[in-house]
């Protein structure tokens, strides 16, 4: 006797489960409960569970004249084909008699379920009706077609070419239905795209025209791949640019953002190609409202919208002069639209808008969100250092922001006016004083190095400056390194300014600073201090106390140099035109190539490049030397971040001597020890690394070359770790003073 | 009004249809029977790589008839249309001499299936209308039907280009179904 059988049977039930109910049911004799059961086995695929064991089930359901069941099973077959690659080929007689049924609609269903039906197996069988269907009488069975073409093409290139769907295809264009001449274009652009060869839809003016005619029928979406493929276009001469745009403009007034952005980065294109002021003038009056209505939409249309008008704004600063009310931003605003928003305001500001701007701002500052009262505050600064005019009123708002005594408000405001004191020098010294007041107030590090480097500037016209310094220097090895890189430009100049009050402290500071500080930027720059204040007092005045090159004002904001722009606009409403990148940098594979890194890595830095910090360098490829001590001396604010030194500085004039050649190594010095190489070469690939390793030790011998290097490596850190974490990690190397030393040797 | 009582009738007896399976080699003219029942034509086809599924009505009986494609791809998927059938109607091509013994192999993998084993078997000797084609008893014998146990089988030769023999077989169908 078995005794199995009178065990209780917890696991072994007496059904096999959903699937084999599902299977009786879809073999049934009964037509209703066929079509149940296909409904069940479509919801349970919906929900997720696997149901692809029931698909030659399924399928034997797929010839019927219910139409209903006929779409279920089609929605099966896109899903599970891919899984059952070998049953696919018991479906195929019955699209092919599907791509030949009286209605259009069956027609088109059957062909597009097998262009989405991804299996080289049937794309034998697929040929054929994709043929019939390509020269349907019904255009929604044609449109059907062509995007079908694509997707053969995806799959087998040949193929595609050797039935001659590619030729058909572009016959297509010359449809007379707009909607099929969308839909070939889009098919058309999408297969031009990943042939070797770039020759399956190039546009040519018979194309052109034809999509011209098609534009203003089709629906949005036509309108947008005909738009974008219009871009692709090369007008002969500015009369036929002028056509275009003409007959795009109307495109403008459509409801959809996306075609209207399309619109607008066709008509940005052609721009460059018309020469007549009057129409382009006409042309960028035209642009502004439409601009103007996307912002009337939801929060995250207007956030492209408005990604996409800071870049039209840099191209064309003419556009939506008069629109700067609309950038105003409302309380309920989202943040990632307030702070587009008020970039966008900082460039329409001008002389005739800036005390409408201001009083704005001064609203701003006064919101509960930190981070937006952060950015207010800066865009003020922004204005004062862009119009000089309007300097003093930011002055007296930044004053009166000060006197509110919020923390975060008058940090932010101290280091803002630092910079309207580099643009502005010796202008503003009145409000020194009232700065000093809120000495104690300061806890960030870069609102203190704002401050100590004020005090370190006019230490002259402070009476008690050695006083306020001291008081610093209490914490002195304590502090940020940023902050102890401003202490020591600071006592320095103080020395080099009041010699007789500060000989102790300057002594002071420069020893702890070699001996007790293991940060190398701040251990170097007091060596270079202390070497340049014993053998040269004079030099070191010149060095240390030399003019300041101007701040500029694009530097502040996100300026994207012109190679870059012009791919952008080429790029408007789509991602790239969003992150501000090119599609390059965060698309494919071509990302990944050594080139592309570097290339985005120098955007980086420059797109991370803030007021306070580099614009010294970034600016400096004008006047060389000069600029480049300064760069020295103002490297400190934001030194957290890689340093970023435009190769330019050194490798405009490599053959000059004297003062240049000695600006070239303090430059490489403090390239060389500031965190950011550390930061590069961990972010390099070991050859790379290797590379530059070699470099960084013949250092001496080609000050011009290297420090170029090193302005890239710096500029690679963007992509490592924070720079001083990598410092902290790897051993301070020795060689690097002793180099260092050696260079001072040689100056 | 007729229509919703039907509908109703249809709901208490059932929709029941009556399965028949057309198989047989490729080329053997499965596809060209099944519209000749269907239709009363001759229709062109192509081959048929998948199925056919037509709803044949013949002396007030609707048959639902499967026609499966007969190449050696498709071969291995018949076993996926065995449930529920009543018949099959197994077709062979008789000009082609050289692959009769092909189709006899097919014909008895597929008389070994558990479902198929209340299914009458009508085999239709096809292409009698060509010159040099063997006779219902060569067919007969070359498929090896007289071993068969168990089974309600018969043969008729057709043409399903001319239309014969097709309904003869459909009647001796009938008569075995309905006892």
């Amino acid at each position: 006797m078995n005794l199995d059988a009178f065990k209780p049977k917890f696991f072994a039930t007496s059904t096999k489960g959903e699937n084999a109910e599902l299977l009786v049911d879809l073999n049934s004799e009964y037509r209703d409960r066929r079509k149940d059961a296909v409904k069940r086995v479509i919801a349970n695929m919906t929900v997720g569970k696997d149901v692809s064991s029931l698909f030659p089930q399924v399928v034997k359901n797929m010839q019927t004249e219910d139409l209903e069941m006929k779409k279920l099973v089609y929605l099966y077959l896109m899903n599970y084909a891919k899984s059952n690659p070998d049953l696919v080929i018991l479906a195929v007689n019955t699209f092919v008699k599907d791509t030949d049924h009286p209605n259009p609609l069956i027609r088109a269903l059957a062909i597009r379920t097998m262009g989405c039906i991804r299996v080289d197996k049937i794309l034998d069988h697929l040929c054929e009706p994709l043929r019939k269907c390509l020269q349907d009488d019904n255009p929604y069975v044609r449109k059907t077609a062509a995007i079908c073409v694509a997707k053969l093409w995806d799959l087998d290139q040949e193929r595609a070419v050797e039935n001659g769907f590619v030729t058909t295809l572009q016959d297509l264009i010359s449809d007379s239905t707009p909607m099929v001449v969308a839909n070939a274009v889009v098919a058309l652009a999408e297969m031009q795209e990943s042939s070797a060869s770039k020759d399956v839809f190039v546009v040519n003016v018979s194309i052109m025209n034809k999509m011209l005619a098609a534009l203003n029928e089709c629906t949005e979406w036509g309108q947008i791949a005909i738009l974008t493929s219009l871009a692709e276009y090369r007008p002969l001469d500015s009369k036929e640019a002028e056509n275009i745009c003409e007959r795009v403009i109307p495109r403008l007034q459509h409801a959809n953002g996306s075609v209207v952005l399309s619109a607008i980065r066709v008509l940005m294109m052609f721009l460059r190609y018309i020469k007549n002021d009057e129409f382009i003038k006409g042309l960028i009056k035209k642009m502004s409202p439409p601009l103007v209505s996307l912002l009337a939409s939801a929060p995250e249309v207007q956030y492209v919208s408005l990604r996409n008008i800071n870049l039209i704004l840099q191209k064309r600063p003419d556009i939506l002069q008069n629109d700067v009310r609309v950038f105003f931003c409302k309380y309920n605003d989202p943040p990632y639209v307030k702070r587009e928003k008020l970039e966008i305001m900082i460039k329409l500001c001008n002389d005739r808008n800036v005390e409408q701007i201001l009083s704005e701002l001064k609203e701003y500052a006064s919101e509960v969100d930190v981070d937006f009262v952060r950015k207010a505050v800066r865009a003020i600064g922004r204005c004062a250092i862009m119009i000089d005019e309007a300097s003093e009123r930011c002055v007296n708002v930044l004053l009166d922001l000060i006197n509110t005594k919020v923390n975060y408000v008058v940090q932010e405001a101290i280091i803002v006016i630092k910079d309207i004191f580099r643009k502005y020098p010796k202008r503003y010294e009145a409000i020194i004083p009232t700065l000093c007041e809120n000495l104690d107030s300061l806890d960030e590090p870069e609102a203190k190095g704002s401050l100590i480097w004020i005090i370190g500037e006019y230490a002259e016209r402070i009476e008690n400056a050695d006083e306020l310094i001291e008081n610093f220097l209490e914490s002195f090895l304590e502090e940020n390194s940023q902050v102890q890189l401003q202490l020591l430009t600071a006592t320095v100049k103080l020395f080099l300014k009041k010699p007789s009050q500060s000989q102790e402290i300057v002594h002071r500071v420069l020893q702890t600073a070699t001996q007790e500080i293991d940060n190398p930027d701040t251990r170097d720059r007091a060596y270079v201090y202390w070497r340049l204040l014993s053998t040269d007092p004079q030099a070191a005045k010149a060095v240390v106390l030399s003019e300041k090159p101007p701040i500029s004002v694009e530097s502040g904001s996100s300026k994207i140099s012109p190679g870059l722009m012009d791919e952008l606009i080429n790029n408007i409403s789509t991602l790239a035109s969003v992150y501000h990148k090119p599609p390059t940098a965060f698309m494919g594979k071509k990302a990944f190539s050594a080139d592309a890194v570097r290339k985005a890595a120098v955007e980086d830095a420059k797109d991370e490049e803030q007021i306070t910090g580099e614009d010294g360098a970034a600016t400096a490829g004008s006047a060389a030397p000069k600029n480049a001590m300064a760069d020295l001396l103002d490297l400190d604010f934001g030194s957290s971040e890689p340093a970023y030194t435009s190769p330019p500085v050194s490798s405009s004039k490599p053959t000059s001597s004297g003062p240049n050649y000695s600006a070239d190594l303090f430059d490489m010095s403090s390239d060389m020890s500031s965190g950011g190489v550390f930061g590069g070469m961990a972010g390099m690939n070991a050859a790379n690394g290797a590379q530059q390793q070699q470099q960084q030790s013949f250092g001496v011998m080609s000050p011009t070359n290297n420090s170029n290097q090193f302005g890239d490596l710096a500029g690679l850190g963007g992509f490592g770790q924070p720079a001083q974490q990598q410092q902290q990690q790897k051993p301070a190397p020795s060689s690097q003073s002793s180099t260092v030393n050696d260079l001072l040797d040689l100056f | 009004m007729g229509s919703i009582f039907s509908r109703i009738l249809g709901r208490l007896w059932g929709d029941k249809e009556v399965r028949i399976l057309i198989l047989g080699l490729d080329g053997a003219g499965k596809t060209t029977i099944l519209y000749r029942l269907q239709v009363g034509e001759v229709v062109t086809t192509i081959p048929t790589i998948g199925f056919n599924v037509e709803t044949v009505q013949y002396k007030n009986i609707k048959f639902q008839v499967w026609d499966l494609g007969g190449q050696t791809s498709i071969r291995p998927y018949w076993r996926c249309y065995y449930a529920n059938t009543d018949a099959v109607i197994y077709v062979v091509d008789s000009v082609d001499r050289d692959r009769v013994s092909t189709a006899k192999e097919e014909l008895m993998a597929m008389l070994e299936e558990d479902e198929l084993k209340d299914a009458s078997l009508l085999v239709f000797a096809n292409k009698q209308d060509m010159a040099g084609a063997m006779t219902a008893a060569e067919v007969s014998d070359a498929l090896g039907l007289s071993t068969l146990m168990n089974r309600q089988w018969s043969i008729y030769k057709t043409s399903a280009v001319k239309g014969e023999g097709l309904t003869e077989g459909l009647d001796w169908l009938i008569n075995v179904m309905q006892k």
